[in-house]
């Protein structure tokens, strides 16, 4: 049982997917413009994870090697095209503020790097384990991403004000510029730790 | 060629699944997706006539606006005829994209408010064309009693600090839509009955 905890907990930090693999930047430094923008990306994209890793374990031992890349795509897309009409059937507000960006998922190298690295590799239920340790890495990368972006850009966490009255917003952190700063900063920030630790 | 026919079949066996997987999403999504867009039109019919009941499925006119666009024109119908209306114009100036604005108009030709609909325009900056602080200032205004430009430029329309561009773009939308709504408001207002 232990190896499964070590499966899911491999995404949270020794193989994070944003902040150790450098994977998945352009949703990481898109819409990562506030907290809730943030983790609705990395629930959708976690969404897909589980769901691709699952179908595309199950089936690793009928997909000739040959055509195992178009195959993977083909049941990622079909999984971005469901989380697509889902959430503008249900979440039509967030849905429309990550617009163009869902459909982008579709070629987030992370998701087609765990079909590809792992699930096709091994059974279905660490598979399953895997997908949702690395759509939670993920998550919370962008999370923590989005957190930094909106407290110095607009004062606030989740839509509350947190910052003392009087307070200028860094108005350029929520702007694309933004986001490579704030990623930058925490990618470094990560290693020096990551460092200290070892 | 060995082993040719075996990709193939697998290929399209994956293919089929995944075409009859969204089949049925979709099928599943079709009304709820719809159900949405109604209410997004509803909810800024409301914010630009408050108070004033629409049907968006019955009562609106389609109508040549301009630049070869149609004006889809949202009437709310009282006992004495039409009450309000309400249609969308472009602002194709704004800082990035065009903007889409919800105008609300009362028959004598004054503002009901408006709302964005969409825009791209800077975050922090010019998207603060959509807070209710700056769009509620267009309410009550009409060609009469007001100067549709932003007042750098010498109107009536206050900027919003660091963002002149996206105010002076809405702003000179809504003044092309109420010039419209002049010039068609016979046409409008009289078209009575039905649709």
């Amino acid at each position: 049982m232990s190896g499964y905890g070590r499966e899911f907990n491999k995404g949270l930090w020794l193989e994070n997917p944003v902040f150790r693999m450098v994977l998945g930047l352009c949703p990481a430094l898109a819409v990562t413009n506030s907290v809730i923008n943030g983790f609705a990306m990395g629930l959708a994209s976690t969404f897909v994870l589980v769901c691709s890793n699952t179908v595309v374990s199950s089936l690793r031992n009928v997909i000739p090697s040959k055509v195992r890349i178009p195959s993977f795509i083909i049941v990622i897309a079909s999984f971005v095209t469901i989380v697509d009409l889902t959430m503008n059937a249900w979440a039509h507000q967030m849905h429309k503020t990550l617009g163009l960006f869902i459909p982008l998922i579709v070629v987030n190298c992370l998701i087609l790097g765990r079909s590809e690295a792992f699930a096709s590799r091994h059974p279905i239920f660490r598979s399953i384990v895997d997908g949702f340790g690395m759509g939670v890495g993920f998550t919370l990368a962008l999370g923590v991403i989005g957190a930094v972006r909106e407290i110095l850009g607009s004062g606030t966490v989740l839509g509350y004000p947190v910052m003392a009255e009087g307070y200028t917003d860094m108005l350029v952190m929520i702007l694309p510029p933004g986001a490579f700063l704030a990623m930058g900063v925490l990618l470094g920030l990560f290693n020096a730790i990551d460092r200290a630790r070892s | 060629m060995k082993g040719m026919g075996r990709l193939i079949v697998v290929l399209a066996v994956i293919c089929a699944g995944a075409a009859f997987a969204l089949a049925m999403v979709y099928e599943v999504t079709k009304e709820p997706i719809a159900y949405q867009k109604k209410l997004e039109v509803i909810r800024s019919l409301d914010a630009v006539l408050p108070g004033m009941p629409i049907d968006p499925d019955n009562d609106f006119i389609d109508l040549p606006g301009e630049k070869d666009q149609d004006y889809r024109v949202f009437r709310s119908t009282g006992e004495e005829g039409v009450v309000g209306v309400a249609f969308q114009v472009i602002a194709p100036d704004g800082y990035s994209g065009n903007i889409y604005v919800m105008m609300g108009v009362l028959p004598d030709g004054t503002l009901g408010g408006i709302e964005i609909l969409s825009h791209a325009e800077t975050p922090g900056l010019g998207s603060l064309i959509a807070d209710e602080e700056w769009k509620s200032i267009f309410k009550g205004r009409s060609l009469d009693n007001t100067n549709f430009k932003v007042k750098k430029d010498g109107g009536d329309i206050d900027q919003i600090t660091g963002a002149t561009i996206s105010p002076r773009a809405v702003s000179a939308a809504v003044e092309r839509g109420l010039k419209w709504f002049e010039t068609n408001r016979e046409t409008v207002l009289a078209a009575g009955e039905g649709v």
